[in-house]
């Protein structure tokens, strides 16, 4: 380990991180918002949901390698579009994970909550953003993890194309027979793993204040307390 | 008001209709209780009234309104609903729960936190309970949010579909309780499916009694549904023990209660015997100066007891068994006279200081009375079981 070259690099190594942080995080958001739809037509008319888990399956068995190669004639490796080359594959990567997560979240919702939404007068689309969505987060928010962690992973590929952020860490130091280069590459994409997963974690916690127990509330639910 | 014109219900892939042209009026300010055996289309018949189910045929009109003119979602706003498992939004407080609908109608979060606080106070909650989530309550707590919610928006109709059904037995009784309650201060229009008898027969003002395929066998107030059911099917349906049930829609006040047993403690048991000699009593109930039960003493026993002592002194057998001699029912005072060991029955006032006490004689006589009479006398008033 030369750790003289990497604080000597450290400009350098930050704007890589950034560029694969970017790269990983952007797939995630899309993921989500295509997903979110996904999931409410499967889970409103059940037959959608089978095609869809099929689709989103076999794209994900699809290696990101041929997927970025078919995409290169339409969004280029030297152009400006050439981040789509990345960002669109990993994208419907996460769909495998995202989307049955999403479903699984709307499902958990119990049918006396739903009917009693409809029944004091919410439309479809507000009970769907008030009640169902805000109940579902914290499995969402579990697929959500996963995908996060597997995106920012996969960026590193990219480098086969020329454009992989942390991954130019591991060509570069495999030609130059450089080991420390590798070992901080590797270090550093577990660093933005683990520090993407603790935000998620918090932004669950900060969205979920009803599933934060408080110590004295076993107590106060004893039957009838009130009564 | 509510009014059902020939409506029927038909799922499609059924040839039975789930409901079949049922007409039904619910008075405003009156509790209609819808009881049935499971199938009998008394969910969907209530379900029907704020669109969650679509009706086949027929005209729903609530307070004149066609519901089928009625924008869906407005409508409910309009309609408080109540369901077995509360329903409450897991990821809202208390007081955003109750204060849903006054939201979606554009109140204001202060103004509907405000209205929510007045109504946790209506059905009985601590005010401390507004800012916990539901999974923090028992489930008889969680009801009454329930409840709270419903009447949030102050809708002039309220629809409870088994709301009390999936609580202990002793917490339902208090939650019945509490509607009625409730429901004499605010007079609301009320639909209440429930496959209890004993359930429809407390709180309702009148009872539809359903048969299986939909359609009504017997609509009445739950006193004359018990005195003249009319078929078998009904009667069955109200249970082997209908006769008495029905002696609590009479009140007890309507007996005489006799004095003579009564014996103040402070008397001698010299005095005792003699009184016993002259009125016959086989039994005396044992009284303090406030007038208070202390408990049975049978005459007998008398003659074991120093004539010099007083009856303070005497060994009493149980006189926790008594009746409000002006609130309760019939039901309650024969209830007391069967466990009473001397099978006579004290009465008592509102500090539980003895008025008189009853006997079988004497209930025989006042049910005799009051049931070969008609039906219509005992109407809603009295219900206190």
């Amino acid at each position: 380990m030369d750790w003289g070259w990497i604080s000597a690099n450290r400009g350098e190594l930050i704007s890589l991180a950034g560029n694969n942080l970017y790269l990983a995080l952007i797939p995630v958001v899309l993921g989500l918002v295509i997903s979110i739809p996904l999931g409410v037509l499967s889970v409103r008319w059940g037959w959608v949901y089978p095609p869809v888990l099929s689709a989103t399956s076999v794209i994900y068995a699809i290696p990101s390698l041929a997927l970025f190669i078919f995409l290169i004639p339409f969004t280029g490796i030297v152009t400006s579009t050439r981040d789509l080359t990345l960002i669109i594959p990993l994208t419907l990567y996460t769909l495998a994970t995202l989307v049955p997560n999403v479903v699984d979240g709307l499902r958990s919702v119990p049918e006396p909550v739903r009917q009693s939404a409809t029944a004091m007068g919410f439309g479809a689309m507000r009970r769907l953003a008030r009640v169902e969505l805000p109940i579902a987060v914290p499995v969402v928010m579990a697929g959500l993890r996963v995908a996060t962690v597997a995106s920012i992973s996969l960026v590193s590929v990219g480098e086969l194309i020329g454009n992989g952020g942390l991954g130019f860490l591991f060509t570069d130091g495999e030609q130059r027979d450089f080991p420390t280069e590798i070992y901080a590459g590797i270090g550093l994409i577990v660093i933005l793993a683990l520090a993407a997963d603790a935000l998620l974690v918090l932004l669950g916690w900060l969205l979920t204040p009803w599933r934060r127990s408080d110590p004295g509330a076993s107590h106060s639910t004893r039957e009838e307390a009130a009564a | 008001m509510i009014r059902f014109d020939h409506v029927t219900k038909r799922y499609p892939g059924s040839a039975v209709p789930a409901v079949n042209a049922l007409d039904l009026e619910v008075p405003d300010g009156q509790t209609m209780v819808l009881v049935g055996p499971s199938g009998c289309g008394k969910t969907t018949s209530l379900r029907m009234i704020n669109r969650m189910i679509d009706l086949t045929e027929g005209k729903i009109f609530v307070n004149d309104q066609d519901i089928q003119q009625a924008d869906p979602a407005k409508l409910r706003r309009g309609i408080g609903y109540v369901i077995q498992h509360a329903g409450l939004f897991p990821h809202r407080t208390i007081e955003d729960n109750i204060g849903t609908v006054p939201v979606l109608i554009g109140w204001g979060k202060q103004k509907a936190r405000r209205r929510a606080g007045e109504l946790m106070e209506l059905v009985g909650l601590d005010a401390n309970m507004a800012r916990r989530y539901p999974h923090q309550l028992s489930g008889g707590q969680q009801q009454r949010v329930g409840v709270a919610r419903a009447l949030a928006a102050d809708p002039p109709v309220l629809l409870m579909d088994e709301p009390f059904s999936a609580v202990d037995p002793i917490v339902r009784a208090i939650l019945q309780d509490e509607l009625l309650r409730i429901q004499a201060e605010l007079r609301k229009t009320v639909v209440f499916v429930t496959h209890d008898v004993e359930e429809a027969i407390k709180v309702g003002d009148r009872v539809a009694v359903f048969r299986p395929g939909g359609t009504l066998a017997q609509v009445d107030p739950p006193a004359r549904l018990l005195a003249e059911p009319v078929d078998d099917y009904v009667a069955d349906f109200l249970g082997f023990d209908r006769g008495i049930r029905r002696l609590s829609f009479f009140p007890a006040s309507t007996l005489e209660l006799d004095t003579d047993p009564l014996a103040p403690d402070r008397i001698t048991v010299a005095d005792a015997r003699a009184r016993a000699k002259e009125s016959g009593q086989s039994w005396f109930l044992v009284i303090d100066t406030e007038r208070l039960p202390r408990g049975w003493l049978p005459v007998a026993k008398l003659d074991d007891l120093p004539a010099s002592s007083t009856l303070a002194e005497a060994p009493v057998e149980g006189g926790g068994h008594s009746f409000h001699s002006s609130t309760d029912s019939l039901r309650a005072a024969l209830d007391a006279t069967i466990l009473s060991p001397s099978g006579q029955a004290a009465g008592v006032d509102d500090d539980g200081r003895v008025v008189g006490v009853t006997s079988y004689d004497e209930l025989l006589a006042a049910i005799h009375v009051l049931t070969s009479g008609d039906g219509d006398t005992a109407g809603g008033e009295s219900r206190s079981a």
